[in-house]
């Protein structure tokens, strides 16, 4: 194992040593033995610092429980920190990292089995589509049906966060996870590349936000669906919207076809039930995935009402 | 590396693969840190770094470098949270307790740092202990004793435990099976079937000795049935050298799901008669002959007028009669998933005596098999089960864990440890049997019930006997009843008895129905129920349920529009009386102290603490002036924690050891006789029930008793028909159950049943790869158990009276608080939304389609 204490020897030693990169290691600890690039000790790294526009940059070791408690995030960017202390549990959240949270594995369980080999494990198939796939995906982007895992991920898209990355500089986040149709990985950086940050836009004024994941049981539990509603009104009208959902497909998804159908239009029970039906215009559910079609459109609703009510 | 230990420098040397729980259990030996789950989901292993909560399992070694570390045994005892958990019983088995306490004493600090002395609320408690789970339910507890704690009322004194060994558990003193650790020992690893049915050739392992653990005819029937075990000094080198293994299987076709099993011409699970001997149960109960079609057993009937009962329905059926209530339930397989898994230490002595740390709840059955097996005298098997984190029916007989460690330790000869993983556990670890049961309930023109028809079949894997249908035979009166159970065998890990075997699914589909009658009947659910129902005990039950708010001021069934809809659901339920009539307890005065001893064990349902009242308060003792020693062989027969018989076993043999040492003693104060009576023993024994039992002489240990114990549920649930989630609010348990021997700990145990119920109708279910028959729900993330954070507010009433027969006066309740829990919950769903779920587990997308049908 190495242990770099900058980015600079953390970049050296992935290309000397090699290995995987760690940061909390909540997710890698229970897939990997090692050897590991241990980016706990670079300080550089951690926190979020802020941009003289009121833009903020998450150090990519920034903890999620930091994210959950900083005051100035939740006043700029409400529903970062609110999906933050929501998902995991309050161990994991100390220790998980926004970095590791972006850039972790999938939750499949024929994925995470050994007994399986998949598209993902060197294999040439995805055991979900013909097996138990009641928590799989239910927009169809590619071979594998595993959902993007990140509760972050699907927020910062709503917000146009950008990542910066080691030799690759600037990149939009959905360019981080591409289109879901490569099976093999779950983003699209590759082995020595390091993500170093992420970048937020300055606040939109006046935005209102909501967050919301649904799931059986109270707390602790991988969402089935998520969504993310970010909305600025002038008077009546909406003038600005972001939508976003989770847990529905290989990568997190940005619903266009929502946001059209809300800005120029009053901020009315009406408009967010028209809107909220664009929201499955790419569902093709598998087997045991039907439910998420009605469940993805009814938590986009939710998030739509709580962000459009003053 | 250098890390600072409960305020103690410490040196240790971490690998790049060590956790902290690692560092901490092995390289420390701080064992009150527990390992369960292994992917941060339980919250066992949850340490403090710098203060704040951490899962050892997730927390590299080396990011403890310079950091201060505090585990359960730095809090001292001293802590609040410690005192309050004590106080409040809010701990069982105590497993997860350390990985609560330790949680719950950072949380308590800085909840008073920043508000003072005031008591947060259930859901910000439950809020920040959501990363714990604890399978004996005890939250109901937990959430007391920390609301106690952050209002400071735990800040001075040494209350008074409720269990007996609170302060060991809450300490981490408490010593299970995972931690002992012998001079010498190995660690085992099992090598387990990849493929759900193979003849299984050599087995072999470069360079490691290995244990055969295949059964006579060689043939694997399940992936992750054991085939062999091998032992090496570290746990990774065990796993590295099982992994290794390489397995000659000659494949065969499965069947792996019951439509599979069914299908005419299916693989045989059985092919003959003596492979079938040897089937595995899921039931504790006598099974009685039933022929085998296929893969199909059955149907073992125990029907009474059963063709008056099937011509009766047929005409119903033929006459369009709307009295006449026909569906099909399904439930599905529920893990056991004790958090301590099965495991054991071997040891065998130079005399050729051998000696076992197990984490069982029959250490006497356990000792008699382990005898029978090796051949040897019964006082040459001692078992030691101090401590044993929770059972529920999965670890009362031999297993492979205890096998494999027996013939490593002889081929080492050296002690070996075979602890099972979680992924193990979760796959081979026991589970309840799934069941598909058809259901027709008839009521007459009167409203009384005139004929019932149930069939079962029992999804058990390769295991027999998931009887469910039977237990029709013994609730609301005698009208005719045709009642027939099947199992339908498959290639998956075998079902074995878990708390109440057969009762859940069955009350999930009668008193569904019987809600379903009372509606068409026009009739309140209680009030037929009461009408349907001749035991006087239940009787009081219904009085007591329908007169509760919650019941009086219920919505009209299925009336309320909008989002959030609440409603309340009942049901009634029954269970046979059970009881080991050899037990006996002996009490030794030693150095002014009554020890109590007995063959039994303390599994979390507080065996020690009913005999510890028990002699206390005949004798008039205080606390430290009686000690209760449990869980070792040596001593007389005691009850295995089975079938709700280890109280109404204890209890009675510990009021007449009492009595016998009160009359052995010098008449005077008994606290001054004792000084006088060093080496005094006594031996009290269960006497005999004054009218007998059902049984002429016990099977396996058990008399079935006369009377059945009997409980009324009421769940509230409020159910958000837009993102599909079902919430218990409240429950309310009524049981019948006689004298209640210790009344916190009954109380913990009906909470906890409660909660075990509410996994059930809700979130649990085992899920397996229909093509190649593994195990998906093998993590606690997948297999999911409820937390703190779906803890109803319980209400638990005791109804006390009825049971003068039964010596002692009380009867065990384990069981039947659990039972109906389901069942209500799917009434309350049905009375919130007007539609009723027939399959469990409820969940969100059956909700869904549900209710948007």
């Amino acid at each position: 194992m190495t242990r770099p204490s900058t980015v600079d020897e953390v970049v050296d030693a992935l290309s000397t040593a090699g290995g995987d990169l760690r940061a909390g290691g909540t997710d890698l600890l229970t897939r990997r033995r090692g050897p590991f690039v241990d980016l706990l000790g670079v300080p550089a790294l951690r926190g979020v610092t802020w941009r003289p526009d009121g833009a903020a940059r998450l150090g990519a070791m920034t903890t999620v429980a930091e994210v959950a408690a900083d005051d100035r995030l939740r006043a700029a960017y409400p529903a970062l920190p609110r999906a933050a202390a929501e998902l995991a549990t309050p161990q994991v959240r100390a220790a998980a990292t926004v970095g590791g949270n972006l850039l972790q594995r999938n939750r499949c369980w024929y994925y995470r089995n050994a007994h399986f080999a998949c598209h993902q494990t060197g294999g040439d198939t995805c055991p979900a589509r013909a097996g138990v796939n009641l928590y799989s995906a239910v927009i169809d982007q590619g071979p594998c049906v595993a959902p993007h895992p990140s509760s972050l991920a699907t927020v910062l898209l709503a917000y146009d966060a950008t990542v910066e990355v080691t030799g690759r500089g600037t990149l939009a986040l959905r360019d981080l996870y591409g289109d879901g149709s490569d099976p093999t990985r779950d983003h699209t950086l590759t082995e020595r590349e390091v993500l170093l940050a992420v970048d937020l836009p300055a606040p939109t004024p006046g935005e209102q936000a909501a967050y919301q994941r649904v799931a059986a049981r109270s707390s602790a539990e991988w969402p089935l669906v998520e969504a993310v509603a970010r909305l600025v009104r002038s008077g009546p009208t909406i003038t600005f919207a972001a939508v976003a959902a989770g847990g529905v497909a290989r990568t997190p998804v940005r619903l266009p076809g929502v946001e059209a159908a809300l800005v120029g239009r009053p901020a009315t029970a009406e408009t967010f039930r028209a809107a909220a039906a664009h929201a499955t215009a790419d569902c093709a559910p598998l087997s045991q995935t039907g439910y998420k079609v009605g469940l993805l459109r009814d938590t986009t609703l939710d998030v739509l009402e709580r962000a459009g009510t003053p | 590396m250098e890390i600072t230990v409960n305020g103690r420098p410490a040196t240790v040397d971490a690998g790049p693969a060590d956790t902290a729980v690692d560092l901490i259990r092995d390289d420390l030996g701080l064992t009150g840190t527990k390992l369960a789950c292994g992917t941060g989901a339980c919250g066992a292993c949850t340490i403090l770094v710098d203060g704040t909560p951490a899962a050892g399992c997730l927390t590299p070694g080396t990011a403890l470098e310079g950091r201060e570390v505090t585990t359960v045994e730095g809090l001292d005892g001293t802590h609040p949270v410690q005192r309050a958990f004590v106080a409040h019983d809010a701990l069982q088995c105590g497993y997860c307790t350390p990985g609560f306490v330790v949680a719950a004493a950072a949380f308590t600090d800085r909840w008073r740092a920043e508000h003072g002395d005031v008591a947060p609320d259930r859901a910000q408690i439950a809020r920040e202990l959501s990363g714990h789970l604890c399978r004996c339910g005890a939250y109901e507890s937990v959430l007391a004793a920390i609301a106690a704690a952050c209002a400071g009322r735990h800040d001075t004194g040494d209350p008074a435990p409720a269990r007996v060994e609170a302060w060991e558990k809450v300490t981490g003193r408490a010593r299970y099976t995972t931690d002992v650790r012998l001079a010498g020992q190995l660690e085992g690893a099992l090598i387990r079937s990849t493929l759900p049915h193979a003849q299984v050739g050599a087995v072999h392992v470069a360079g490691s000795k290995v244990v055969d653990l295949l059964p006579a005819d060689r043939v694997v029937r399940y992936v992750g049935q054991p085939i062999a075990a091998v032992a090496a000094p570290t746990r990774a080198a065990a796993l590295a050298a099982a992994a290794s293994a390489e397995v000659a299987y000659t494949p065969l076709p499965a069947a792996v799901t019951t439509a599979d099993a069914e299908k005419p011409g299916a693989p045989l699970v059985y092919e003959s008669r003596a492979a079938r001997k040897d089937a595995p149960r899921s039931n504790e109960a006598p099974l009685s002959p039933a022929k085998w079609t296929g893969n199909v057993r059955g149907p073992s009937a125990a029907s009474w007028r059963g063709g008056t009962a099937t011509k009766r329905i047929a005409a119903a059926r033929e006459s369009g009669d709307d009295r006449l209530v026909t569906a099909t339930f399904t439930t599905a397989s529920q893990s056991h998933t004790s958090m301590e898994p099965h495991a054991c230490v071997a040891r065998w002595d130079d005399r050729g005596e051998l000696h076992l740390h197990l984490s069982t709840q029959a250490v006497g059955r356990v000792a008699a098999e382990v005898a029978k097996r090796w051949g040897l005298d019964a006082a040459r098997v001692h078992i030691v089960a101090d401590h044993v984190g929770g059972g529920f029916g999965a670890k009362v007989h031999v297993t492979s864990d205890l096998v494999a460690a027996v013939e490593l330790a002889r081929i080492h000869a050296a002690p070996v440890r075979v602890v099972l993983d979680r992924a193990a556990e979760l796959t081979d670890g026991g589970s309840r049997p799934a069941t598909r049961i058809e259901l027709s309930l008839l009521a007459d023109g009167a409203g009384n019930l005139a004929a019932m028809s149930l069939d079962s079949w029992g999804d058990a894997g390769t295991a027999i006997g998931a009887n469910s249908a039977a237990l029709g035979r013994y609730i609301y009166g005698n009208a005719p009843r045709q009642l027939r159970d099947f199992d339908v065998l498959t290639h998956q890990p075998p079902g074995a008895p878990f708390r109440g075997p057969g009762g859940p699914p069955l009350v999930w589909a009668l008193e569904q129905a019987v809600d379903e009658m009372a509606q068409r009947c026009g009739e309140d659910p209680i009030a037929l129920r009461r009408r349907w129902d001749g035991n006087p005990k239940r009787r009081a039950l219904y009085d007591w349920a329908a007169a509760l708010p919650a019941w009086t001021d219920r919505q009209p069934a299925g009336s309320p529009d909008g989002r959030f809809r609440r409603g309340v659901g009942v049901a009634a339920t029954n269970w046979l009386y059970l009881l080991d009539p050899a037990t006996e307890i002996e009490l030794v005065v030693e150095q002014g102290v009554v020890v109590c001893r007995t063959t039994t064990q303390d599994i979390g349902t507080g065996s020690r603490s009913v005999i510890g009242d028990v002699v206390r308060t005949e004798l008039g003792l205080p606390a430290d002036r009686v000690r209760v020693e449990l869980g070792r062989t040596g001593t007389v027969a005691g009850p295995a924690s089975v079938a709700s018989s280890a109280t109404p076993s204890i209890g009675p043999a510990a009021i007449d050891a009492a009595r016998r040492l009160r009359a052995a003693l010098p008449a005077g104060p008994v606290v001054d006789a004792l000084a006088a009576a060093e080496g005094l023993r006594v031996v009290g024994r269960r006497r005999r029930d004054k009218l007998g039992y059902v049984t002429p002489f016990p099977i396996g240990g058990l008399a079935i008793g006369r009377g059945f114990a009997g409980a009324v549920h009421l769940s509230e649930v409020e159910v958000d028909t837009r993102l599909a989630t079902v919430r218990v609010t409240r429950v309310w348990c009524g049981v019948a159950a006689g004298h209640i021997y210790a009344e916190r700990l009954a109380r913990s145990q009906c909470e906890g049943g409660i909660i075990q119920g509410i996994g059930y109708a809700l979130f649990e279910q085992r899920h397996v790869d229909p093509a190649t028959g593994v195990v998906l729900t093998d993590n606690l993330d997948d297999y999911r158990i409820p937390g703190i954070g779906d803890t109803p507010e319980i209400t638990v009433h005791f109804h006390q009276e009825g049971w003068d027969h039964v010596t002692g006066h009380g009867v065990g309740l384990g069981e039947i608080s659990t039972v109906g829990v389901a069942a209500s919950i799917g009434n309350a769903v049905a009375a919130a939304t007007g539609w009723r779920p027939y399959d469990l587990p409820i969940r969100p997308d059956r909700l869904r389609e549900g209710i948007n049908r």
